[in-house]
């Protein structure tokens, strides 16, 4: 039997998750993101340019759907803005935080305890700038998950390390 | 217990027969149509072939059968507390289960498998999908053995003994429902869930019965026309009473199937479910494996003090279909006030408590209101003004809107969470008001959010996420919901208690 206490708690001393301090992912991320975005508005440029060359009523009212697609690009550009300037994680003693949203602001706490497994994922782009993505994993599964993008790889790792080993510890005193 | 699980085996022989007939079912089953419209129409030398051909296919069906019976070995290995099959013809798939991931064993008996006289015995774990682990023709003795195997092999073996033994002498059912239950069950739920079978029947027949008309090349829109004569014949009152009747007798049939000679018993430390009219289902399973315990009631079922309950287990690692999500779920379709609760106590430990009450902001109806009642009018007034043949049907808009308007404000009062030191629970519905319970060392993960627009009025959502599932409570006290969510936080941090 382990010493046990059962004291009253007093809500209010409780440590406050929403006034943790977040950090923001890696400022390279936004290249990117920029790259991909890129990529994408490009193969639909590439598919409006083909429909423009061989589709009559397109053709015609070329200067509206070119109008419309710099329109989209503007407010995907903008809407990608914002979603990263909102981006932001913590690792605390006990739990992983992370906060994202593009009009909502979503805050996302997994407890240490709690977690399955932690993968770590570089993209194509993402390792030309040296950054990874974290893939937190717990038994609720993709709803309750975390990933966050746009961590310095050697701060990711020392983060998955972290993580792992706190995990390790965790399945050892269950073993017990 | 004399059966030895530790060397491989093979199933019940019967296997060979249950599985060709499976496959034979599966072939059925996708050239059901087909091949019907086929015989109908061919002549007699192309009907000879055809009888050939069937003949063929349930040779192949059973020689697919013996190879499968031949390859498909199950054992259980005693020293790694591991479950293993081993299957397939052509590419052998090696299975492993270890049993402390097992979550639930089910016992069937088919209409097959009870001529014959074999069980099937389905494994469920966490994350696994169910039908991999499918053993479909073996012995009672051998299948009851086996569960008991399964679930007690946990534990330490002093305990195993006593489970089992008390499991001979105690199966005194906790819950019994009788039929006069499961008639006021009929009568009473499942309303939506009928109804959609019942239009997805209809369509059907309707559908089938135009193919067939066509297939003999004598299709003329009678149908059409029948059904056009129908409404005529008919007042709609008429019409509408013949559904509602219909629809109570397809739920009170439904719910005979499903459930009829329903029992609930302890069964050691687990809880031992058989229900079922043409195939007799057995299932097992832990109450502290359950994630989500909810019971519900709506407004007749209130009159007539009856519950039903759901207890939801984890499905964790990966995405599933709803079918699966469902199947997950053990559903207790009646009980009394008494029964409910001694059942909350059995997977609770005890009754909830008292705690305090949480309700949403009258902000809540805003979007619903928008989305259901009012972008609908404006839908219709546009339509009013421009096609002429819908302003008639006005008094149904104004009754839509009546009705979806006093539903959602329903479901805003009913909308709510009481949390207390050990539980959460969540109350919702309109009709059907469900309480999901869970205690929050089940809790896997937590999300807050909160619109821009609601910083000033602090006004915010909470979701909790779990094995089983999420639960959500939107337009709360913001200032409150943080501070229970570091409540709760600090409850899944501190305590070593798990989850599963």
């Amino acid at each position: 039997m382990q010493y046990f206490t059962n004291e009253t708690i007093d809500l209010n001393t409780l440590p406050k998750y929403e006034e943790t301090t977040l950090a923001n992912p890696d400022p390279k991320y936004w290249k990117v993101i920029v790259i991909n975005l890129f990529i994408f508005l490009l193969l639909i440029a590439i598919g409006l340019g083909i429909f423009i060359l061989f589709n009559e009523s397109v053709r015609i009212n070329w200067i509206l759907w070119t109008s419309l697609y710099i329109i989209f690009a503007a407010l995907l550009y903008l809407i990608s803005r914002a979603s990263f300037k909102k981006r932001g994680f913590a690792l605390r003693e006990k739990d992983v935080l992370y906060k994202s949203g593009i009009v909502a602001e979503k805050t996302t706490i997994i407890p240490l305890n709690r977690i399955q497994h932690v993968a770590l994922n570089e993209g194509m782009f993402s390792r030309m700038f040296g950054l990874g993505t974290l893939q937190i994993y717990t038994a609720s599964g993709s709803s309750g998950d975390m990933h966050i993008a746009g961590i310095e790889i050697e701060q990711a790792k020392a983060f998955k390390e972290a993580l792992v080993q706190r995990l390790d510890i965790n399945t050892k005193a269950e073993n017990e | 217990m004399s059966l030895d699980f530790s060397q491989p085996q093979r199933q019940s022989a019967a296997g060979i027969i249950i599985n060709g007939a499976y496959v034979a079912q599966h072939l059925v089953r996708a050239m059901f149509i087909p091949l019907a419209l086929f015989i109908v129409k061919a002549n007699k030398t192309a009907l000879l072939y055809t009888a050939f051909g069937i003949i063929a296919l349930v040779v192949l069906a059973l020689v697919y059968g013996y190879l499968y019976y031949l390859k498909f070995t199950f054992y259980l290995n005693p020293l790694k507390q591991e479950f293993v099959i081993e299957k397939g013809i052509f590419s052998r798939k090696h299975l492993t289960i270890p049993v402390e991931k097992i979550q639930q064993v089910n016992i069937n008996q088919g209409f097959l498998q009870k001529l014959i006289g074999v069980y099937q015995l389905q494994i469920d774990t966490a994350g696994a999908d169910s039908k991999e682990v499918d053993i479909r023709a073996i012995s009672g003795e051998i299948a009851q053995a086996l569960r008991q195997h399964l679930l007690h092999g946990q534990q330490a073996p002093a305990v195993q003994e006593i489970g089992i033994e008390t499991s001979t002498n105690t199966d005194i059912p906790l819950i019994k429902i009788k039929a006069s239950t499961l008639l006021k069950i009929g009568l009473t739920s499942n309303y939506g869930q009928s109804f959609a079978l019942l239009i997805g029947f209809g369509y059907a027949a309707f559908h089938n019965i135009k193919e067939l008309l066509k297939a003999f090349d004598n299709d003329n829109g009678q149908i059409e026309q029948f059904v056009k004569s129908g409404f005529t014949l008919f007042s709609i009152g008429i019409l509408l009473a013949a559904i509602a009747v219909l629809l109570l007798a397809t739920n009170i049939i439904k719910t005979f199937i499903k459930y009829f000679d329903f029992q609930l018993s302890k069964h050691s430390q687990s809880l031992l479910i058989s229900a079922g009219l043409l195939t007799k289902k057995n299932t097992l399973l832990h109450p502290n494996k359950v994630q989500i315990t909810e019971y519900s009631q709506n407004y007749l079922q209130k009159k007539i003090g009856l519950f039903k309950m759901l207890l939801k287990q984890a499905h964790a690692g990966r995405e599933q279909s709803e079918k699966e999500m469902k199947n997950n779920n053990t559903e207790i379709p009646g009980c009394s006030a008494a029964e409910k609760d001694e059942l909350l106590r059995m997977i609770l430990d005890k009754l909830p408590e008292e705690g305090s009450t949480f309700k949403p902001n009258w902000r809540y109806l805003n979007l619903p209101v928008l989305f259901q009642v009012f972008l609908q009018m404006l839908i219709y007034s546009t339509f009013y003004y421009f096609i002429p043949e819908v302003s008639a049907y006005y008094p149904l808009a104004v009754a839509y809107f009546v009705i979806a308007f006093i539903m959602t404000y329903i479901g805003y009062t009913k909308h709510r969470i009481t949390v207390s030191e050990n539980y959460i629970i969540k109350q919702s519905g309109i009709w059907d008001i469900s309480q999901e319970i869970i205690e929050p060392h089940k809790i896997q993960s937590i999300s807050t959010s909160q619109y821009p627009w609601h910083k000033k009025l602090d006004i915010g959502h909470v979701t909790f996420h779990t094995a089983a599932g999420s639960i959500s409570f939107g337009y709360g006290n913001f200032t409150e919901i943080n501070t229970l969510v570091n409540y709760w936080l600090y409850q899944v941090e501190s305590s070593d208690e798990e989850w599963m």
